[in-house]
C-alpha cells in the first residue's frame, strides 16, 4: 500500500530555521498502527529520500492524533542564499512514493 | 494614588476562597497584520474575555525581516488589525498583549509598531497605559555567555561565535511570561512586546493569577494560531476557557470545530518534538494530555504538566547581511536544452566568471527538475518545460547586476551539442528579466542561551497615551 493512499495528511514545515518536520496523520488507529510497523518509515529507509545521514533522522509516533512525525535537519538553513523552500512547506514530495 | 492593575482586578473577580472561576482567553490573531477576521473577533468580545492576546511575528518568513528591521505585513493591514484589537480591548477594558511586534520583534520593529499604536490612539481618541518590552539582546551579555559555554545550537547550525554576535544586524531573544507579568504589574492596559514566545501572550495573565501553568501553557500553544487547530482549519479568532484542571478550546467561527483529533494534531504543528515545548521558565509536557469532545464544536484538554527550569534560558535569533541580491527569471521549452540543463548552467557560469571579475556567488533552481526539493535522484522522465531562477549574491548592487545581466545574455546564446534552437535557449517572461531585490540576509544565530535572570534582558517602558 502506498503511504499517500493510507495517510489523511502528509505535510512538511520548518520547526525553526534549522529543522524540517514532516507529519503523517492517519484516519484511524488501524492505519496508524500499519504505518508505524512499516520498515519504510524508519530513519534508515527515509534518509536516502532526503540525502541526509540516517543518524540525523528521527521518527516519533504520536498516538493521540494517529500521527507519525519525521524530523530531519535542513540541509540549507531557511532563507540562506540558494534555499529552495523558506517555510519548508513543500518538502513532502519524496514521501508520496513511499510504499508501506 | 496608584490605580489597581488588571492583575489585581482580575484576581478580585476570579479568585475567591482559593478557588478560581474559569478564565477566558481570546486569541485575536496568530499573525497580526495579515488581516483579522472581524466577525469571529467580535463574537469573541461578546463573551467578555479576561484577556486578549495576539502574535505578530515569527521566524518562519526568513531572515530578511530580522536583518533589515522591516515588517513583513503591510502598514495598511497592520494598522487595521491593531485598531480592531485596540478598540475592542479598550471598549471593555480588557488587557491586550501583543507579542513579536512587527514580524521579527527587534527595536525597529517594536518602534514601528508603537508608532502605529500611538497613531491609532490619537485618531480614535483612545486613552490607555501602554507598555513596551524590548527584546534586543545586549551583545556583551551574549558574548560573555559564549565564553562561559552557555550558548548552544538549535539543530543544524554551527556554534555561535563572538564574531557572529558582532556581525548580526539585529539580535533578539524570545521573552516568556515573566516580562509580560512585569509590564502588567506596572499597570499596563496594552503591552506591545518585541520578540516573544508565541505562548506568552496567552499564558502570562492566568499564570500570574495562580492557574496551573501546565494547562495554561498548553491552552496558549493550542489557541496561538487561532482556528488552525480546528476542522476545517482557519484563521478566525479562538477562545480558550481555563480552569484548575484543564481548558476548553473553541473557534469563534461556528463552522470550525475543535475536535479531539484536530486539537491533538496541533500539538505536532511546527514542533520538532510533539511531547514537549521549551519555554524560558520551564518545559511543557503533553505526553499525558487527554483530548475529549464536549460537543461537536468544543474540545476539552486536561493533563499537561509544567516542569520549571532549574535555570532560565532564552532562545536567541540573529540575522546577518550576506550581500546584495539580484535574480534572473527565465523559462525553457526546448527538449535538448532541458536534457542538458544541469551541464549548461555551470558552463555558462564559467563564462560569466571569465567576463565579470570580483567575488560573487551564483545559485540556480530549475523548476521542473529541482526547484522546490533537492531530490537526490533526477526525474524519471524530463519535464516539457522548466523555469530557471538564477540568484546572484555580491557585495555591491552593481556587481550583482553585472553578473546577472551577463548571465542572461550568455545563457540565451550558449552553444551546446545537439542545439537546434539557435536563436535563443530561454524565454524571458518579463522585461527586464533581471530583478534586484536588495540586501540579502541569513540567520546567523538560532541558539539557546542560559541566563541567571530574565528581567534585565527584557526592559519595560511605560507611557500613558
Amino acid at each position: 500500500m502506498k503511504l499517500v493512499d493510507c495517510a489523511r495528511v502528509i505535510r512538511s514545515k520548518n520547526a525553526g530555521p534549522t529543522t524540517l518536520t514532516l507529519d503523517l496523520m492517519f484516519e484511524d488507529d488501524r492505519r496508524f498502527r500499519l504505518a508505524q510497523a512499516s520498515p519504510a518509515l524508519t530513519p534508515a529507509a527515509l534518509a536516502p529520500l532526503y540525502g541526509v545521514p540516517a543518524a540525523s533522522v528521527h521518527v516519533i509516533a504520536y498516538a493521540p492524533a494517529f500521527a507519525i512525525k519525521i524530523v530531519l535537519p535542513r540541509t540549507t538553513i531557511a532563507g540562506d542564499p540558494g534555499d529552495r523552500d523558506v517555510y519548508g512547506a513543500q518538502q513532502h514530495g519524496p514521501l508520496l512514493g513511499v510504499e508501506l | 494614588m496608584s490605580r489597581a492593575t488588571h492583575l489585581d482586578r482580575l484576581r478580585e473577580r476570579l479568585v475567591k476562597g482559593g478557588r478560581r472561576a474559569p478564565f477566558l482567553a481570546l486569541s485575536g490573531s496568530g499573525q497580526l497584520g495579515n488581516g483579522v477576521l472581524e466577525t469571529a473577533f467580535r463574537a469573541g468580545l461578546e463573551r467578555r474575555p479576561h484577556s486578549i492576546g495576539a502574535d505578530m511575528g515569527s521566524v518562519d518568513p526568513g531572515p530578511n525581516y530580522l536583518g533589515s528591521g522591516r515588517m513583513a505585513a503591510s502598514d495598511t493591514i497592520a494598522r487595521q488589525d491593531l485598531a480592531l484589537l485596540l478598540e475592542g480591548a479598550r471598549a471593555y477594558d480588557i488587557p491586550l498583549l501583543v507579542g513579536s511586534a512587527g514580524t521579527a520583534g527587534a527595536r525597529p520593529h517594536l518602534d514601528h509598531t508603537l508608532d502605529l499604536v500611538r497613531a491609532i490612539a490619537r485618531e480614535r481618541g483612545l486613552h490607555f497605559r501602554l507598555a513596551s518590552i524590548a527584546a534586543d539582546m545586549p551583545r556583551e551579555v551574549v558574548k560573555a555567555a559564549i565564553r562561559r559555554g552557555e550558548v548552544t545550537s538549535i539543530g543544524a547550525i554551527g556554534a555561535l561565535t563572538e564574531a557572529d554576535v558582532d556581525a548580526a544586524s539585529h539580535l533578539v531573544g524570545q521573552m516568556g511570561i515573566e516580562a509580560f507579568q512585569r509590564a502588567l504589574a506596572m499597570g499596563a492596559d496594552v503591552v506591545i512586546a518585541g520578540r516573544a514566545c508565541d505562548t506568552a501572550v496567552f499564558s502570562a495573565i492566568p499564570a500570574a493569577l495562580g492557574y496551573p501553568i501546565g494547562p495554561a501553557m498548553h491552552m496558549a500553544k493550542i489557541i496561538e494560531c487561532c482556528s488552525i487547530a480546528c476542522m476545517p482549519g482557519g484563521r478566525d479568532a479562538a477562545l480558550g476557557t481555563l480552569d484548575d484542571l484543564g481548558f476548553t478550546m473553541e473557534s469563534l467561527n461556528p463552522a470550525r470545530h475543535a475536535t479531539p483529533l484536530s486539537v491533538a494534531a496541533h500539538s505536532l504543528y511546527e514542533q520538532a518534538d510533539p511531547y514537549t515545548v521549551s519555554e524560558p521558565e520551564g518545559t511543557l509536557h503533553v505526553e499525558d494530555a487527554r483530548y475529549t469532545a464536549l460537543d461537536e464544536h468544543r474540545c476539552r484538554v486536561e493533563g499537561a504538566l509544567w516542569v520549571p527550569a532549574a535555570r532560565p534560558s532564552v532562545k536567541i535569533e540573529g540575522a546577518t547581511r550576506v550581500g546584495e541580491r539580484a535574480l534572473l527569471l527565465a523559462g525553457c521549452a526546448d527538449p535538448a536544452a532541458i536534457a542538458r540543463i544541469k551541464v549548461i548552467l555551470p558552463e555558462v557560469e564559467q563564462v560569466v566568471r571569465g567576463i565579470v571579475a570580483g567575488d560573487y556567488r551564483m545559485y540556480f533552481r530549475v523548476y521542473g527538475i529541482d526547484g522546490v526539493v533537492d531530490w537526490p535522484m533526477p526525474p524519471a522522465s524530463p519535464p516539457r518545460e522548466i523555469f530557471i531562477l538564477g540568484e546572484v549574491i555580491a557585495d555591491t548592487t552593481d556587481l550583482a547586476k553585472a553578473a546577472t545581466t551577463v548571465l542572461k545574455q550568455y545563457l540565451l546564446h550558449h552553444g551546446f551539442p545537439g542545439r537546434v534552437s539557435t536563436a535563443g535557449n530561454v524565454a524571458f517572461p518579463i522585461t527586464p528579466p533581471e530583478v534586484q531585490t536588495g540586501t540579502a540576509y541569513r540567520f546567523s544565530a538560532y541558539h539557546v542561551m542560559q541566563v541567571d535572570a530574565l528581567e534585565p534582558l527584557f526592559p519595560v517602558a511605560i507611557e500613558d497615551v
